[in-house]
C-alpha cells in the first residue's frame, strides 16, 4: 500500500510529474514496459501469455488545488482553483507552493468579522497566500506566476481508517501498485494508465483509448461518501465500510451493464463486499474510455471516501483493501470481459 | 409508417438501455438493408450498399430520456435521479415504467407550507417514487439501485398530430427507417447508427463517427417549436411547415455545403422546408463534427411541442416530408 507515500505528494492537475516519478520509480522493474505518453500519462504493461486481448486499468494522478495567478504588491499571492474546489474548505490552510514554498491561506479572523460576514461563503477573489514576505520584490524570488498549490496533509491511519488529502485518485492509484506488486502473468495484456488532468476535464484520458486500443477498461478512483450525519441515508452516494463502490452511471456515461453485471457477480462469488454508488453527479475518465475511438466499455470502482475536494479526507482501509481484492479477482475471471 | 412510430415510441430505451428500441429497428429493416452490426458501445449500424463509392451517413439516436433509481428507504420508496435533461414538472402524479414495475412519482413536504416551497422549487431531490413495496428488500427486488425508468405514456392520434413520449428521437429512427424502406439500389452506400447514449451527452455518436467516417453525415432529431401559447419567442419553427434544416444550436453549426444543398434539393423537388436556429440544445452532429479528423455533418429536424415531456408531440406532414429530403439528399447530396 502506497497511499502515505501517494498522498503526500504535491500533483496538481497538470503538474503530476512528481507523482508520476514516483509511481515509475516503485514500478518499473515489475512491468514488461513503461512509457510516458505525449501528455504526461504513465502508461505500464503486464504482457499476457497469449498477447491477443487487452485489459486496461486506469486511475488519475493529478488532484485538485490552486494556481498562482499573481504576486501582489505587498508579497501576498493572488490564486484560482484548480478543478472543483469549494472556496469554504480553503480559508486558514497551510499550503505549498510549486514543491518549495510553505505559504497559509488568509482570511479576516473571527474577532474582526461582523456577525453577517461568518457565514458567508468566501470568494476566490477575495484570498491570499501569505508566504511570510513583505513585496512583491521579496516573493517574486520565491515563487512565480503559474506555480502550482496544494495543500500539506500528512497521512495518517487511526482504527482502520486513514485521513490525508488527494484519495480522489491516489487511492486508484496505490490501488493499481498493489496489483502490479500482487499479480502474476494473465493470458491477456493487462495495461495500467496513471492519467493526468482528470480534475480539469478528463483531459489525459482522451488520448489513451486510441493509444491502448484495450477491449475493456477499470477505472479505479476515490469517489464521494456523503454520508455525513446530516443527511438523510437516502441521500449518500456511498457509506465508507460497506465495500468498494461499484457506478452504474454518472455524468455523460451510462456503464456498460454487462461490465457492472461482471464486477457485481465476481464480487458475489468472492464473498467481497461492495457496494451500488447511489448518485450519478460527477464524472469519471471512464466516459472518456468509451466516448474516443471506438469505444472502450468501461466499468467504475471507487474506494468511498469522505469529505473529498478538501484539505483533508477519510477513507476506510477494509474498502481500500476489499478494492485491490476485488480487482485482482476481476482479473483472475478477466476473460468473462472479453465475451 | 405510424405504426412503425408508435411502436419505437412506446419502447423502453433510456441512454444505456437502447436493446429493445433496436430489435424493432431491426425488425422493420429485415430485407431492406445489406448488412448490421453492433459496436462496441452499443450502437446499431446498418448500410445499403451503393455504387459511387462515397459514403452518406444519416443518425437517429435510440435512447431516450429517463431516471434512474439511486436510492431505496427502510419503507420501499425509492428516490430517482435523472438520465439526461428530464424535467420534474411533468412526473408529479405521473407514472415510471421500470423493467419489472411501474411506480408513481409525487413530492414530499411535511407541512403544507413545506409542500408549496417543494412545488415551486421542484427538484427530483424532494421528489420519490412509490411501487407499492413496503420495505427496502422488496423494492430491491424488483426495482434495485441502478434501474433506469422511463414515462408510463401511451401513443396517442389527434388527427395528423401524433402524441408520445419519445418522440426524442424515436420519429427520427422512424424516419431513418423508412428512408431505407424506400431506398432501391441507393447511389451512394447509406449507413444509418441508431446511437446510444445521445441524452446523456452524445457519447455513442462520437464512437460511430469514428467508425464509419463517411463523407457526410445528418442527425434527425427533434427541435423545439413555438406555435402554442405564449411560446418561446426567438423561435421560428412551428409544426406542419416541413422538416427544418438546423442552421445552429448550442452544441454545433451545420456545415454549410450540406445545408445549401438541402434547401437546393428541396426547392427543386418542391418539398417544404423551414429554417431552424435553435438557441438551446444540442443533437449528434456536434459529436461527428469533432471525432475522428472531423464530418461534415449538420441537422435536419422534425418540430416537437412538449419536447422531454410524456407527451411530445409532432405532424406527420413533417416526418414525410423529412423522409422525401433525405432521399434527395443521400441520392444526389454528395
Amino acid at each position: 500500500m502506497y497511499l502515505k507515500e501517494l498522498t503526500e505528494i504535491g500533483g496538481v492537475s497538470g503538474d503530476e510529474s512528481r507523482v508520476r516519478d514516483f509511481i515509475a520509480s516503485k514500478i518499473k522493474d515489475k512491468v514488461d514496459e513503461t512509457h510516458v505518453d505525449k501528455l504526461g500519462n504513465l502508461i505500464a504493461l503486464k504482457k499476457g501469455k497469449k498477447n491477443g486481448k487487452r485489459f486496461l486499468l486506469a486511475a488519475h494522478m493529478d488532484e485538485i488545488g490552486f494556481m498562482v495567478t499573481n504576486i501582489e504588491d505587498d508579497g501576498t499571492l493572488s490564486f484560482s482553483p484548480i478543478g472543483g474546489v469549494d472556496p469554504r474548505v480553503v480559508p486558514g490552510k497551510r499550503v505549498k507552493i510549486a514543491d518549495k514554498v510553505t505559504g497559509v491561506i488568509g482570511y479576516k479572523a473571527i474577532h474582526l468579522q461582523k456577525k453577517e460576514e461568518i457565514f458567508k461563503v468566501p470568494a476566490f477573489e477575495n484570498l491570499r497566500i501569505y508566504i511570510g514576505t513583505d513585496s512583491k520584490e521579496a516573493s517574486s524570488k520565491l515563487v512565480n506566476i503559474g506555480d502550482s498549490v496544494v495543500f500539506t496533509t500528512e497521512y495518517r491511519e487511526e482504527n482502520g481508517r486513514a485521513t490525508g488529502k488527494a484519495f480522489d485518485d491516489r487511492a486508484g492509484c496505490s490501488v493499481m501498485m498493489d496489483l502490479i506488486d500482487n499479480i502474476d502473468r494473465y493470458d491477456f495484456d493487462v495495461y495500467f494508465a496513471f492519467l493526468v488532468q482528470e480534475e480539469v476535464g478528463l483531459r489525459g484520458s482522451a488520448v489513451i483509448a486510441e493509444q491502448i486500443q484495450p477491449d475493456v477498461a477499470i477505472v479505479l478512483e476515490g469517489t464521494t461518501a456523503g454520508d455525513n450525519p446530516e443527511v438523510p441515508e437516502y441521500k449518500w452516494a456511498t457509506h465508507i465500510g460497506d465495500g468498494p463502490a461499484v457506478t452504474f452511471m454518472h455524468r455523460g456515461y451510462v456503464v456498460s451493464s454487462k461490465v457492472v453485471q461482471n464486477i457485481m457477480s465476481i464480487a458475489q462469488k468472492n464473498g467481497i463486499p461492495y457496494q451500488a454508488k447511489r448518485r450519478t453527479a460527477g464524472g469519471t475518465d471512464a466516459a472518456r474510455l468509451a466516448g474516443t475511438w471506438r469505444g472502450v466499455p468501461s466499468g467504475v470502482i471507487s474506494v468511498p471516501s469522505r469529505y473529498i475536494h478538501s484539505p483533508v479526507s477519510m477513507i476506510d482501509l477494509n474498502d481500500y483493501h476489499n478494492t485491490v481484492g476485488l480487482v485482482e479477482k476481476i482479473l483472475d475471471e478477466g476473460e468473462v470481459f472479453f465475451k | 409508417m405510424i405504426e412503425t412510430i408508435r411502436k419505437l415510441a412506446e419502447a423502453y430505451g433510456p441512454s444505456g438501455r437502447e436493446e429493445d428500441v433496436h430489435r424493432i429497428v431491426l425488425e422493420e429493416l429485415k430485407n431492406h438493408i445489406d448488412g448490421y452490426k453492433f459496436d462496441r458501445v452499443g450502437n446499431l449500424i446498418v448500410w445499403k450498399d451503393g455504387k459511387s463509392g462515397k459514403k452518406v451517413m444519416l443518425d437517429a439516436h435510440s435512447d431516450e430520456i429517463g431516471l434512474v433509481v439511486t436510492n431505496i428507504d427502510k419503507n420501499g420508496f425509492l428516490r430517482v435521479e435523472t438520465v439526461g435533461g428530464v424535467p420534474p414538472h411533468p412526473y408529479v402524479g405521473q407514472r415510471v415504467k421500470f423493467p419489472q414495475c411501474t411506480g408513481i412519482v409525487y413530492v414530499e413536504g411535511e407541512t403544507s407550507q413545506d409542500m408549496k416551497k417543494n412545488f415551486s422549487n421542484l427538484s427530483f431531490d424532494v421528489m420519490y417514487v412509490d411501487i407499492g413495496a413496503s420495505s427496502y428488500e422488496e423494492a430491491q427486488k424488483v426495482a434495485p439501485i441502478g434501474t433506469f425508468g422511463v414515462y408510463d405514456s401511451r401513443f396517442m392520434q389527434n388527427g395528423d398530430f401524433l402524441t408520445s413520449k419519445a418522440m426524442d428521437d424515436r420519429v427520427g429512427c422512424a424516419v431513418v427507417i423508412e428512408v431505407l424502406k424506400r431506398l432501391n439500389s441507393p447511389n451512394n452506400t447509406v449507413y444509418c447508427s441508431f446511437s446510444t447514449q445521445e441524452e446523456i451527452g452524445l457519447m455513442g455518436a462520437r464512437v460511430a463517427g469514428y467508425d464509419i467516417m463517411p463523407e457526410a453525415c445528418i442527425a434527425i432529431d427533434v427541435t423545439a417549436s413555438s406555435d402554442t401559447p405564449k411560446a418561446f419567442k426567438r423561435h421560428a419553427m412551428v409544426l406542419k411547415k416541413g422538416p427544418a434544416i438546423k442552421v445552429k444550436d448550442r452544441a454545433s453549426i451545420s456545415d454549410r455545403k450540406i445545408v445549401d444543398k438541402l434547401i437546393e434539393l428541396a426547392e427543386e423537388s418542391g418539398i417544404p422546408y423551414q429554417m431552424e436556429v435553435l438557441t438551446m440544445g444540442g443533437t449528434n452532429a456536434a459529436a461527428f463534427q469533432a471525432t475522428a479528423s472531423g464530418i461534415a455533418s449538420a441537422t435536419v429536424s422534425i418540430p416537437t411541442r412538449y419536447v422531454h415531456t410524456p407527451s411530445e408531440t409532432v405532424h406527420l406532414d413533417d416526418i414525410k416530408n423529412c423522409v422525401n429530403l433525405l432521399i434527395e439528399y443521400v441520392q444526389k447530396g454528395v
